[in-house]
């Protein structure tokens, strides 16, 4: 049986989960749905026939099983909440919403309609975090007392887009504060590691006039034990391939770093997935889509996680719960700037 | 004789060193303005959101010491603009307070004007047998001195265009109203001549503070001059290119924007400057850049696979 799809909101992000469901073997994009004009004119370039400028008109659709939600930050909740309240299962970009209270909301109504709900953490899905996670969690490098976590990116504009930056980026109000969108990568992946924490400490500046903080330094301690450094910054000009994360691991027996398992030449990776996607086009195997830019596969694992989760009947293992985590300890972060200004920078 | 192009350096990059920097070159040049001067526009180069630092973008340092140059040495009320237009990826409005230029502005009493927002006049010019129409800001031809203050880095590829360097010439291209700049990449270098010859900086002052070869470069650098074509001669030179290798350099003085010969270079040593900048070469620069994209096409054709939209 194949699940039919439809994409709520085609900005970058939901072309590029198009791109990546084709490669999906039981699912299918059938549908998608965004108010822009030029938005429904790329999704038909891209072979979309059904197009909907209401998103509604595509929730009415009986044939839709499932959406994935692309929308700007601040409508994830209501778009969250009408595909659930449709009965469609739902993969919905990070952050699920912009307070750990709505995502609650969404969670009660994600089990009232018994629908599946993945969030799209995919820095889970990096193939060097995942094999950290798996040497930390078979022991190798014993208990791990202290961690650094390391996210650089921004700001705002790659290079090769020639595109502006959307506005809504540019509000807070509808960007939500900027630790809920780049920084709540490394949270997640903190709890994820570590499981249930607390802030320690806290400072957010800003080295561009944005309107809200653009660096953040937090410290984390899991109620397990280990404690974590924060690095998270939206400042540096960063052209792909380059990318600036890391998680290190400082262990009883050992210590571990993402980059002894990303490939220390990103290029000469590119060409050697290419070449080895090539041969499998031609000996008819199936190819590794996006390997050639190791960041980018994590897109493809993720979704195929979600639609195994959907034919299987399991739940996905980023969900609505997951989500109200990371969101109510960013939310964590920026009550400990409030109540201790002396040591923590809060840009309003 | 020919036009005096200005060279001065710092040791120790802060406000009162670059402002020092800025003074002294200024000084050499030694340009007086016919008339009075009581309106100004200052253009400084703001690439995307990126900050000087990255050796993307004027300095804001350097257009606040311009600023009190204008105001001491020739009118102390004048009013002056910072301006720059929307471009195909950035705007504006948000570059100014982003990368600081709403800080100094305040701070120095000057205005800050989007060029996408004001009055725009169309202008035809010809620049060989290409035939171009630009809307361009009417502010700009009737303010009474037009300062150029671009970066000193090498050119971005453009659409096919592996550019050698982005200066003087260059950086009107940030004065064309309409934002989405990319639809004249094709032909880039007939374009930034072309407005070189409807647009005439008084002068141009270059902020090599932070420069940009193959990777940024603190070189503490000021280059300063009336003649944009003189100027982007001497930085091409510290670039470590043959100013006639550069095909805007070679097709301005072609057009009679200005001249590459005669110069009389004051200050600092431009040799000895040359060796500290991390040259890159433009033909290996456009052959990584094309070359990678068309066998990413080439390979995402052959295999089936996906480019991610970012590519695109």
């Amino acid at each position: 049986m194949s699940i039919n799809v439809g994409i709520i909101g085609f900005g970058k992000m939901g072309k590029l989960h198009l791109r990546v469901s084709r490669y999906m073997k039981d699912a299918k994009v059938v549908a998608v749905a965004d108010p822009s004009r030029r938005a429904l004119r790329a999704a038909k370039k891209e072979g979309i026939r059904d197009l909907y400028d209401d998103y509604h008109e595509l929730l009415h659709r009986a044939d839709v099983d499932a959406v994935i939600i692309t929308l700007p930050n601040f409508m994830h909740l209501e778009g969250t909440l009408a595909a659930v309240e449709a009965g469609k299962h739902v993969f919905v970009e990070k952050p699920l919403a912009m307070t750990s209270a709505d995502c609650g909301r969404i969670d009660d109504a994600a089990r009232r309609q018994g629908v599946k709900l993945m969030v799209g953490h995919n820095y889970r899905f990096f193939d060097a975090t995942r094999k950290l996670k798996d040497t930390y969690d078979s022991g190798a490098i014993g208990d791990v007392v202290l961690s650094t976590l390391e996210l650089v990116h921004g700001p705002l504009a790659p290079s090769l887009e020639s595109q502006p930056v959307p506005e809504w980026y540019f509000d807070t109000e509808k960007m939500g504060m900027w630790l809920l969108d780049l920084g709540h990568h490394v949270v997640d992946l903190f709890r994820w590691l570590f499981g249930e924490a607390e802030v320690i400490y806290a400072r957010l500046d800003n080295h561009y006039g944005f309107p809200y903080e653009d660096n953040a330094i937090v410290v984390l301690q899991s109620k397990a034990g280990p404690k974590g450094v924060l690095h998270v910054g939206y400042f540096a000009k960063l052209v792909f391939p380059a990318f600036d994360f890391r998680v290190i691991l400082h262990g009883t027996a050992g210590c571990l770093s993402t980059d002894q398992l990303v490939p220390r030449n990103l290029r000469l990776h590119a060409a050697k997935e290419g070449i080895a996607n090539m041969l499998r086009r031609i000996t008819g195997r199936q190819i590794k889509p996006f390997s050639y830019t190791y960041f980018y596969s994590s897109y493809v694992e993720e979704q195929r996680h979600f639609f195994d989760c959907l034919k299987n009947g399991e739940e996905p293992v980023v969900g609505a719960k997951d989500a109200f985590g990371t969101i109510r300890l960013i939310e964590d972060v920026y009550r400990y700037c409030d109540r201790v200004p002396s040591t923590a920078v809060r840009v309003s | 004789m020919g036009t005096t192009v200005g060279v001065t350096r710092t040791s120790t990059i802060d406000e009162e060193s670059i402002r020092d920097a800025v003074f002294r070159a200024l000084d050499l040049v030694g340009f007086e303005p016919h008339g009075p001067v009581e309106t100004v526009a200052i253009k400084p180069n703001l690439r995307f959101y990126w900050d000087y630092s990255t050796g993307e973008t004027t300095d804001p340092r350097v257009v606040a010491s311009v600023i009190d140059y204008v105001r001491e040495r020739w009118n102390a009320r004048a009013r002056i603009a910072v301006v720059e237009a929307d471009a195909s990826a950035m705007r504006t409005r948000h570059a100014f307070p982003m990368l600081h230029y709403d800080r100094l502005a305040s701070e120095k009493g000057v205005e800050l004007v989007n060029l996408s927002d004001g009055e725009v006049c169309e202008k035809e010019v010809t620049v060989g047998r290409h035939k171009f129409t630009f809307p361009l800001p009417r502010m700009l031809f009737d303010t009474d001195l037009f300062i150029n203050c671009p970066k000193f880095k090498v050119g971005p590829y453009a659409s096919g265009n592996a550019l050698h360097i982005t200066c003087s010439l260059k950086n009107l291209f940030g004065c064309i109203s309409k934002p989405r700049k990319i639809d004249w990449h094709p032909q880039i270098n007939q374009v930034i001549v072309g407005l070189n010859k409807l647009i005439r900086p008084h002068l141009n002052v270059v902020d090599g503070i932070v420069a940009l070869g193959q990777r940024p470069v603190r070189l503490g650098l000021v280059v300063a001059g009336c003649d944009p074509v003189a100027v982007d001669s001497v930085v091409a030179r510290i670039m470590r290119y043959r100013p006639s290798s550069v095909q805007q350099i070679r097709l301005a003085e072609k057009e009679g924007v200005g001249s590459a010969h005669n110069i009389s270079v004051v200050g600092e040593n431009v040799k000895a400057i040359s060796k500290l900048f991390p040259s890159r070469s433009p033909l290996a620069f456009k052959l990584t850049w094309s070359g990678q994209l068309w066998m990413l096409r080439l390979y995402a054709k052959l295999s089936g696979d996906a480019v991610p939209p970012l590519l695109d």
